[in-house]
């Protein structure tokens, strides 16, 4: 019986099961580099693919985060806005006085508020027990808010070594901002799959009954995995702004679509407990390369957040679909 | 004997919000006598007409479970449909404006359609369709008047949202007949028990012999129906077909809705207790405006106050359930 619960949970955590969607998730991204290479051939030119790859690893690595979120079952569409207000944070930092603050201290402030900010919704999801969508609907606007009251006017930054830390390449092409996504995404990989507390988020989003029965604290569970979504978003904001030189209070409006339509495509299940974050590369990848894709092909800047979202709805039906069929397996 | 202590629980409440709401008139006027002049309190009522009317049309909806956060996009694009309609195309006002309601009751069916056949988490799906038409709004816009906002003056709607009956503006008169359609619905009908049986407990209402999906997707038809109308009455009082405006409603409204006592769980919630949380909200919002806080903190208050209802809720509900 144990043996059996124990197989059972590794299925669920293996990514290449049969169940798994990374394999057609595979296929759907190799014809879109098919039918974006053929409308434009730039699509695939070195230079190209290179300034994809340095954009999309800032929403994989939010997608990082938001997965341990919507593992347990709950949801964080404040990213957006903890992305702004970070990166607005550092941005000021370089502009208080004449002296540069040492940039372990920036970096440590950028990741220090998304911490705060993901506190500030675990406390209210666990503690007060509000909803987790409302809350975070609710700090989206309000940090939001401050991003813009703090953010009015452009914030340079003039410090080469913060700059480089988003723009740099290291083997002359790899872009650095590839390396911390790798780095976040297998340290991620690895606490989910072979530490109690990644058991713990899984198994409060399988069974939140059973996981009170079997011990877990799911408050505690929960917050934590709030603070690490706060973490990676703030993580988002710090690189943004090195990417960019600049902050303004409008970074990261609208990335919570993005963002959750990673984590979904990627074969999270929005029911909890479902998914890992192999499916969360590729999902990145196909996210990324779209708007670039969309914008070689010129079609209308409008139309791109019109593609996140069908992508996303897409992506939850299929996901709701896979519920069901999981359900009548079961019965 | 359990009945009578719950109606007892609803009066209680709706009290304390009275309440709050008079706490809070006697303040904003004690700060600054303009805010209980003719004038502010017109145009106060106003602007609550818009916020007033959505927050009706998701009372339904969201007794019965469902949720709808694309309303303000969907505005934004209907405004612009009807705009460009009127302005580029010459079409009829009236026919331009049944033609704007008619594309939000779609929006809604579509919206009702795909989350009842796929069982989709309703705030999940209009976060997309959000991103869908807005980008609708703004590629039509662009494409026939290369503007984002346009213009849309006519002389039936300008009289419609200038002009005053009995000293009480026109727009006012549309929110309190359907303050008093959705009363007699949700209280004196057969089909207005059934909503609150669908939120209270979906499963026993299956059992009973309600078509569940059917009543959630006709109401969802008509919370777009009502968008609809949100869109003619946005374009009356502002003049504009605006593809940015829509989405600036979203947060009051449903801070206003969840005030007025509906739970995200479904089963509770009626229309009075929807127009007092509008009436808060709008007394909120139009007094931080008359004590000229700046605009960039309204956003802020918005997001606190929709956090803080729901947390007294949340704790509330905790302490019932302690005692």
């Amino acid at each position: 019986m144990n043996d059996q619960k124990r197989n059972d949970f590794l299925n669920a955590i293996n990514p290449f099961n049969k169940n798994s969607m990374t394999p057609t998730l595979l296929i759907v991204y190799a014809l879109m580099i098919l039918i974006f290479s053929l409308i434009n051939p730039l699509f695939i030119s070195l230079a190209n693919i290179k300034s994809i790859v340095a954009n999309l690893t800032i929403s994989g690595i939010m997608a990082v985060g938001l997965t341990t979120v919507i593992l347990t079952g709950n949801f964080d569409i404040s990213v957006g806005s903890i992305l702004g207000v970070s990166a607005i944070v550092c941005a000021k930092l370089y502009n208080i006085g004449d002296t540069y603050i040492p940039l372990p201290v920036v970096i440590l402030a950028g990741i220090a508020v998304g911490a705060a900010i993901g506190a500030i919704n675990g406390f209210l999801v666990t503690v007060v027990g509000i909803n987790s969508i409302i809350t975070t609907l609710g700090t989206l606007a309000v940090f939001r808010g401050l991003a813009y009251l703090y953010g009015t006017e452009t914030a340079q930054i003039y410090y080469k070594p913060y700059v480089f830390m988003g723009r740099g390449y290291v083997f002359k092409h790899v872009p650095l901002t590839l390396i911390y996504f790798i780095v976040i995404l297998v340290l991620m990989y690895v606490v989910l799959r072979f530490t109690k507390f990644g058991r713990n988020v899984y198994q409060v989003g399988a069974n939140l009954q059973a996981a009170r029965l079997a011990g877990v604290s799911i408050k505690k569970t929960t917050f934590y995995t709030f603070i690490i979504s706060g973490i990676t978003a703030g993580i988002g904001g710090i690189l943004l702004s090195s990417q960019l030189s600049f902050a303004q209070g409008v970074f990261g409006l609208g990335y919570e679509f993005k963002i959750l339509a990673i984590c979904v495509l990627g074969g999270i299940s929005l029911a909890g407990g479902r998914g890992t974050l192999v499916g969360i590369i590729v999902a990145t990848f196909i996210l990324g390369s779209i708007s670039n894709g969309l914008a070689l092909s010129k079609v209308p800047i409008e139309w791109r957040d019109a593609f996140e979202g069908i992508i996303l709805i897409i992506a939850i039906m299929v996901d709701s679909i896979r519920i069901s069929r999981r359900a009548l397996l079961r019965a | 004997m359990q009945q009578m202590k719950k109606k007892s629980f609803k009066i209680t409440d709706t009290y304390i919000l009275l309440i709050i709401l008079v706490v809070l008139v006697a303040f904003f006027s004690l700060v600054n006598r303009q805010f209980i002049a003719y004038n502010n309190i017109s145009t106060m009522l106003k602007n609550m007409v818009l916020t007033g009317v959505l927050a009706l049309g998701l009372t339904p909806l969201m007794i019965a479970r469902g949720l709808d956060i694309s309303f303000g996009n969907s505005i934004s694009l209907t405004s612009v449909i009807m705009a460009v309609l009127y302005t580029v195309f010459g079409l009829n006002l009236w026919l331009t404006l049944l033609i704007g309601i008619l594309v939000a009751a779609l929006i809604g069916f579509i919206n009702g359609l795909l989350i009842e056949k796929f069982n989709l988490i309703p705030i999940i799906l209009t976060l997309g369709t959000m991103a869908i038409l807005q980008a609708l709004a703004l590629v039509t816009a662009n494409t026939f008047t290369q503007t984002y906002s346009i213009l849309m003056l006519t002389d039936q709607l300008y009289y419609f949202s200038t002009r005053t009956f009995l000293k009480i503006p026109l727009p006012l008169y549309v929110l309190i007949v359907l303050i008093f359609i959705f009363w007699f619905v949700l209280t004196k009908t057969k089909f207005g028990r059934t909503i609150y049986l669908i939120g209270a407990n979906p499963k026993v209402a299956y059992l009973c012999g309600v078509k569940v999906k059917k009543v959630k997707i006709l109401l969802y038809i008509f919370m777009g129906f009502i968008t609809g109308i949100g869109g003619v009455l946005s374009v009356a009082l502002t003049g504009v077909g605006a593809s940015y405006q829509g989405a600036k409603l979203v947060l009051p409204t449903l801070s206003a809705v969840l005030l007025g006592g509906i739970s995200l769980m479904g089963g509770s919630g009626s229309a009075l207790g929807t127009l007092i949380g509008v009436l808060i909200v709008t007394v909120i919002f139009n007094g931080l405006s008359v004590l000229n806080v700046p605009s960039y903190y309204i956003q802020l208050f918005q997001g606190i106050a929709l956090i803080l209802i729901v947390a007294a809720y949340e704790i509330r509900n905790k302490k019932i359930q302690i005692i």
